[in-house]
């Protein structure tokens, strides 16, 4: 089981690519202890990094992984892209805000549903999202 | 610490290059060839008298040769050793390569040309066709459109959905429902693995088409984690029914064609 809970990265470039960032993922979730409800929960946040990634950058790759912090057990996700970045991040953060394509509800549920989320974009450069949801 | 002298038998070196059965070839800061082995020059149908010395690119005629994006170039301007896809015409064919580059040094350290081994990744890359149209071919049968009843239709949903796959459903689902003349369509989605905005904006997209065509939709299949998710991200199904699980859709879906289930025996 230890082996299994080393980081797993996913490069994505295709829609389909979601699916297998989103199984390993729930299977990763179930590993660590979480709920059902939890698991269903964060890989939902997950595919929507995975989802942002492939819609808006074209390419990039999720990791997940395991994090610990006092002796608690966590579970860390990080998006990564090189694409167009986000021109206006406050925005982007402020519920029901869309570019576009979206329900505009995307990055602010993936912060609400995780226990810390970071965020750093730089237009033209690309972006970078750090997620941590803790066991209890 | 103890100081190893590598004597290396050069003429053995160049042998064991020569030999190696994939091209190897490097370059001086000027890009001219200053070496290429024998599956190089067999690649390429010269021999290395008609090659030396010349701009490699006139050689190799890849796709990389002469762009910004020729990583011998990029390695003999300080870049890290780099592998990349590439392609390259030989014998009047294009061929899939992989190519990894690094800058050729001194003793003292100073780049003075590059060295690269090409790879001939034919096989890799039709390999990766084939999943590709497999994966296709799975997206393609996993949204089947079942007419349940008369005027019913289910489509269950099972695994990711992606914008392409939504696609297809709501194709599938429309065309079921032109064909049947459905006036009830079931969407369950208890075999979705997760649930993000995307995927909540495609079901909401499908039940509002088949509202346009007259039909209503049930979304059956919502479990404790579903609503849960839902909620949390925010997303209002508002005008469209939902039921936990598919027996209660169906339920619901009968009595919409005023039908119902009776225990066989209890006429009347």
């Amino acid at each position: 089981m230890q082996n299994r809970l080393k980081t797993l990265h996913f490069e994505l470039t295709d829609p389909f690519d979601n699916v297998q960032v989103v199984i390993c993922c729930k299977r990763f979730l179930k590993d660590l202890g979480f709920g059902e409800a939890q698991q269903y929960l964060i890989a939902s946040a997950v595919s929507e990094l995975s989802t942002n990634i492939i819609r808006y950058a074209g390419k990039g790759t999720i990791s997940i992984g395991t994090t610990y912090r006092n002796g608690t057990v966590g579970f860390v996700v990080a998006a990564r892209d090189d694409g167009p970045g986000i021109p206006d991040l406050k925005k982007a953060m402020a519920e029901n805000y869309s570019s576009g394509k979206g329900l505009g509800l995307g990055l602010p549920s993936v912060k609400r549903i995780m226990d810390e989320f970071e965020i750093h974009s730089t237009p033209g450069q690309g972006t970078r999202v750090t997620a941590i949801k803790w066991l209890e | 610490m103890t100081n190893y002298i590598r004597i290396i038998d050069t003429d053995l070196a160049v042998h064991v290059l020569e030999h190696l059965p994939t091209p190897v070839m490097a370059v001086n800061r000027e890009m001219e060839l200053v070496f290429l082995n024998e599956a190089g020059l067999k690649h390429i149908g010269r021999s290395w008298e008609e090659v030396k010395g010349k701009p490699c690119k006139d050689i190799l005629q890849s796709r990389h040769c002469g762009t910004s994006e020729c990583k011998m170039r990029q390695v003999m301007d300080g870049g890290q050793v780099a592998t990349v896809r590439n392609e390259m015409k030989i014998n009047g064919r294009t061929v899939p390569v992989e190519y990894t580059a690094a800058a050729l040094k001194d003793q003292d350290g100073t780049i003075v040309g590059g060295v690269e081994y090409i790879i001939d990744i034919t096989e890799r890359v039709r390999q990766e066709k084939k999943l590709q149209e497999q994966s296709k071919t799975i997206r393609e049968i996993s949204t089947p459109a079942i007419k349940l009843w008369d005027r019913m239709v289910i489509l269950p949903v099972v695994g990711v959905v992606d914008s392409q796959r939504a696609q297809q459903m709501m194709s599938a689902m429309l065309q079921k429902i032109m064909a049947t003349a459905a006036k009830v369509i079931i969407l369950d989605i208890q075999g979705v693995a997760a649930m993000d905005t995307a995927v909540a904006n495609h079901l909401i997209k499908i039940a509002k088409a088949t509202k346009l065509m007259g039909c209503r939709c049930i979304i059956s299949g919502i479990t404790p984690a579903v609503a849960e998710t839902l909620v949390q991200l925010g997303i209002e199904l508002t005008d469209i029914d939902t039921n936990s699980t598919l027996q209660d859709s169906l339920f619901d879906a009968f009595s919409l064609l005023d039908l119902t289930v009776t225990p066989k025996g209890s006429k009347q």
